[in-house]
């Protein structure tokens, strides 16, 4: 059996922050999967990520991206494009680690996930809100087609479930307007 | 003739602490703390069910998850006059016990240790000796020749692959560094088995809170854990002793690693009981309830005005009359619209970006104060009311923590050298020192509770028509934090958050009196411009929050912190 985790990263209060964690509640209220599949919306983890991600056969991560493309625009990345960004000077305990905790699973603990995606969705505005914008909005079947082939990729299989509620919690009821 | 050096590190798009220092003669001559980034996510609740708010507020911030849902719940509450009953009371404080206990030594050992200790100097320590200096600092029983040796050999290994960026500090062989090869490769050694503990009192929040992170099982009015002592799948005997195990193993950790290192490292850096202090108003709230009303807690809280510890006055409850009139936020030099400062009650979140300008406004960070003045909020707030009012149990464990750094340093140490860099720290190991201790006696409560015959966790809340105001306070890891709620008509009509980070990065004010990071900062040694790791040493003894913000990757791996020199 395999051990995979999609994570969905992103702060749902901020706009399109939120991409990651719709996408992987969308993956999880329309497909099942195999065991050893897990999805979760991890939120805005900082070095609290190593634990979810150690001893990983594969991590699939969905996350807004700021890379300058047109919003909406998926772009995949592999370990080697996260391993990039390592920072030098730590200033909080909040700052997002991706990819300090990728090495440190890997240098401290001999623990890397084996296989490492990053599906990446270019941001549109972070503004305050539990909303996405309509760009992002479109991308998430895609996004979603994305992480279902990495998964064919990884010889996982998945199906299609009967019902599909929506578990968007956050954005189930419209955004009330400030009185 | 000043420099100016520029602190901003820009992981990602944006909200972040930045730091503006003056350097002249060799030590900082003005300072300024600003945040880069709005955020207005209070405005999101306008509008919504009370009994959904912690669900929002929860997202405030990845790290302190719990801390924004437990504030949240105890503001409606209060709002509300709903009692809890105990054993919600006890389960609440150990979900905040177990995660103050994992920020706690994520703090010290990920994001600080390495301003004192130098990965560079560990491939020449001789384990074996560093083994047997162990031995006279502690039991712990993970202090053999063969762990340092193997910890040392990860350090061999990163160096010579060319990662050393994973520490993500870095400056290394800094002339302020001034530990032996041995205790650097003593205190990395617990570096690495700090992560093992962590995650340890991470699993008790998630057995409690059904998961993590995100807890599940908080609701206005208690908890939703069920009790049933012979189920599985309820809050039983099983799970209640999985906790119980985690929790002893993460409180030896603390108390036999944690604790100690942070006497040593301290007593090897005296000079820095000196360097840091600033702002000596302090601000704590009593937290840790122990029964349904609130009227007794195992946290003592209350404030101290311009250094004066025998002049503490207590907080007699969680939400004093005091505290609830006492704090307003100043705009003046914050970037949003507003004139004379206002309570969080009647407060306003109108941004105004003008751009930063040092005379003027230069924060996204509004300005807490309590009586107009700016107070200095954390572990060592806490310590300090505590330790000023008699509480035996701050006693005990500060008095333990001067005597250790007294001994090994040969000083004598007293509490007034805890207004400082180090006392931050000295302050936070003798908070986790306490909390350790409470973990098992709030354990033992909710066990005994339970085996009275009270399986009672929740009492269900009723909204009327009125207008009512409520506050919900925490004394999170980081200090004091409070929630404050209008309802009216059941629906949430105004909604503010006073984080313990913007207590402490707050700016200046309409009277010009800086907040406690900026003040800390003054007269501050600076022996190399370039690398400003005295700026970063004081700044990361408050255990800085910024970044509770966006999480965009940026993949195109910009430079990740920028030192200006000007």
């Amino acid at each position: 059996m395999k051990r995979v985790l999609i994570a969905g990263i992103g702060n749902v209060l901020l706009g399109d922050d939120g991409v990651g964690p719709c996408v992987v509640r969308q993956l999880d209220s329309t497909y099942s999967f195999d065991e050893g599949v897990e999805l979760e919306d991890l939120g805005t983890p900082a070095l609290d990520f190593i634990d979810h991600i150690a001893g990983l056969d594969a991590l699939i991560v969905v996350d807004s991206v700021d890379n300058g493309k047109t919003p909406g625009t998926i772009t995949l990345y592999r370990k080697q494009d996260l391993l990039k960004t390592a920072s030098s000077v730590r200033m909080d305990t909040h700052s997002p680690a991706i990819a300090e905790s990728l090495l440190a699973a890997d240098v401290f603990f001999g623990m890397p996930p084996r296989e490492v995606l990053l599906v990446g969705i270019t941001a549109e505005s972070y503004a305050a809100g539990c909303n996405l914008s309509e760009s992002v909005r479109a991308a998430i079947d895609s996004a979603v087609q994305h992480v279902l082939s990495e998964l064919a990729r990884l010889d996982i299989l998945h199906k299609k479930k009967e019902a599909s509620p929506s578990n968007v919690w956050w954005s189930a009821v419209p955004h009330p307007q400030p009185a | 003739m000043a420099k100016r050096i520029t602190i901003d590190p820009i992981t990602r798009i944006e909200g972040h602490l930045r730091v503006d220092v003056e350097v002249d003669n060799n030590a900082v001559s003005n300072a300024w703390a600003s945040c880069t980034m709005w955020r207005g996510i209070e405005k999101i609740l306008r509008g919504r069910d009370p009994r959904d708010a912690w669900l929002f507020t929860q997202r405030f911030c990845g790290v302190c998850t719990t801390v924004h849902a437990m504030a949240s719940v105890r503001a409606v509450e209060d709002a509300l006059k709903l009692e809890v009953p105990p054993n919600a009371q006890y389960i609440r404080n150990l979900i905040l016990i177990a995660h103050a206990l994992h920020d706690h030594i994520v703090h010290f050992y990920q994001l600080s240790a390495l301003d004192w200790v130098d990965v560079l100097q560990i491939p020449k320590a001789d384990p074996a000796a560093a083994s047997k200096l162990a031995e006279t600092l502690s039991p712990w029983t993970r202090n053999s020749r063969n762990e340092l040796k193997a910890a040392q050999d990860k350090v061999k290994a990163v160096a010579s692959s060319g990662q050393l960026g994973i520490f993500a500090n870095g400056y290394w062989g800094h002339p302020a560094m001034k530990l032996s090869p041995e205790v650097n490769l003593l205190a990395f050694s617990h570096y690495l088995q700090a992560l093992e503990y962590q995650r340890k009192a991470l699993q008790a929040v998630g057995i409690l809170g059904a998961k993590t992170p995100h807890i599940q099982t908080l609701t206005v009015g208690g908890v939703t854990n069920a009790i049933d002592l012979d189920s599985q799948a309820a809050l039983g005997m099983d799970r209640l002793e999985m906790i119980r195990t985690l929790l002893a193993d993460v409180i030896q950790f603390v108390q036999q690693v944690y604790f100690v290192d942070v006497c040593a490292v301290a007593a090897m850096y005296p000079d820095w009981f000196k360097i840091g202090g600033g702002v000596r108003n302090y601000l704590a709230v009593p937290d840790l309830p122990l029964d349904s009303k609130g009227s007794a807690y195992d946290l003592p809280g209350g404030y101290i005005m311009n250094g004066n510890i025998a002049g503490t006055r207590p907080f007699k409850t969680a939400a004093d009359k005091e505290f609830r009139d006492s704090v307003s936020e100043d705009v003046t030099h914050a970037y949003y619209h507003g004139g004379k400062p206002l309570h969080p009650w009647k407060g306003e979140t109108e941004p105004e970006f003008t751009g930063w300008n040092g005379e003027q406004k230069y924060s996204w960070v509004k300005a807490p104060r309590f009586n107009g003045q700016p107070m200095q909020v954390g572990p060592l707030a806490q310590v300090l009311v505590g330790y000023a009012q008699g509480h035996a149990l701050t006693r005990k464990y500060a008095d333990l923590a001067m005597g250790k750094v007294g001994a090994i340093a040969g000083i004598q140490v007293t509490p007034d050298m805890l207004h400082s860099t180090l006392g931050r720290h000295a302050a936070r190991a003798i908070r986790a020192a306490m909390l350790a201790e409470l973990a098992q006696k709030h354990w033992q409560l909710l066990v005994d509770n339970i085996a009275k015959g009270d399986f009672a966790v929740h009492n269900q809340p009723v909204f009327t028509e009125h207008e009512v105001e409520g506050v919900g306070t925490h004394e999170a890891p980081r200090g004091t934090l409070s929630h404050w709620v209008v309802v009216n008509n059941g629906k949430i009509k105004n909604y503010q958050a006073v984080v313990p980070s913007t207590w402490n990065a707050s700016p200046r004010d309409s009277a010009g009196a800086s907040g406690p990071y900026e003040a800390s900062l003054m007269r501050t040694p600076i022996a190399d411009a370039e690398k400003p790791l005295e700026v970063l040493r004081t700044i990361h003894s408050f255990d800085p929050c910024m970044a509770c913000a966006c999480h965009t990757f940026d993949p195109e791996g910009k430079r990740i912190a920028e030192v200006k020199v000007l």
